[in-house]
């Protein structure tokens, strides 16, 4: 057993999100970034999130108040714009014409772990 | 040269009492798109040494600060002239962006 750094999140949220955004990719037709180093640090703060606040709220926004933000859910993962126009600022899912698409869809813990380990 | 971290305690010593232009980078330790902006940063960090100083801000461990400045979306390039916020450019972008948005102030 791994002890996680305090900025991590559990295993268990962790695995949560990490198969939720593999099987939102595939549902939405986007791909992960060609740096897996930015799809992995996102699912991290995803996971965190998910533990400290109940939600996967977005790690790529500055809150004034994060527990009211996650009762307005609008910035809750798969956020509205994503699921309007798929836009994620954060780089997690890309539209397959963005230039930093990748062509993955799939991500294993291990790799999640070796990038936010170095953190 | 490494961009230095600023905290909400010598925020203004650093950046808004700075003989020269500020770039600071507004970031958080999850944010995918900081990862691929930081080292542009550091690019600029070197290229324009002695005419700019680039600092970081930890937003999670600065909400101030960063509330102060209305941090949106994460991560935000701000730019520092004389104590004021003269320009601003958000997300991960290509170093000619940012290049060409510092020299305007320089």
């Amino acid at each position: 057993m791994t002890i996680n750094q305090p900025n991590q999140g559990s295993d268990k949220s962790l695995e949560i999100m990490r198969n939720f955004s593999q099987s939102y990719a595939k549902r939405t037709g986007t791909y992960f970034c060609q740096d897996l180093g930015v799809t992995s640090v996102v699912i991290e703060g995803l996971a965190k999130h998910k533990d400290d606040l109940g939600a996967p709220l977005c790690p790529c926004r500055h809150y004034e108040d994060k527990e009211a933000e996650v009762k307005a859910t609008y910035w809750n993962c798969p956020c509205v714009p994503m699921q309007e126009r798929q836009e994620c600022h954060c780089m997690l899912f890309l539209k397959p014409d963005n230039p930093f698409a990748g062509d993955q869809q799939e991500i294993s813990f291990e790799q999640i772990r070796s990038e936010t380990n170095e953190y | 040269m490494t961009a230095a971290q600023v905290t909400d305690s010598t925020f203004k010593q650093e950046v808004l009492e700075s003989e020269v232009p500020v770039l600071v980078d507004f970031w958080a330790p999850w944010c995918g798109p900081c990862r691929m902006v930081a080292p542009v940063v550091e690019e600029i960090s070197e290229q324009y040494d002695g005419q700019v100083k680039v600092v970081k801000v930890n937003t999670d461990d600065n909400p101030s600060i960063a509330s102060q400045y209305g941090i949106r979306s994460i991560p935000t390039l701000m730019i520092f002239k004389g104590g004021q916020r003269v320009d601003m450019v958000v997300g991960a972008v290509p170093k000619t962006t940012l290049a060409n948005t510092l020299e305007k102030y320089l």
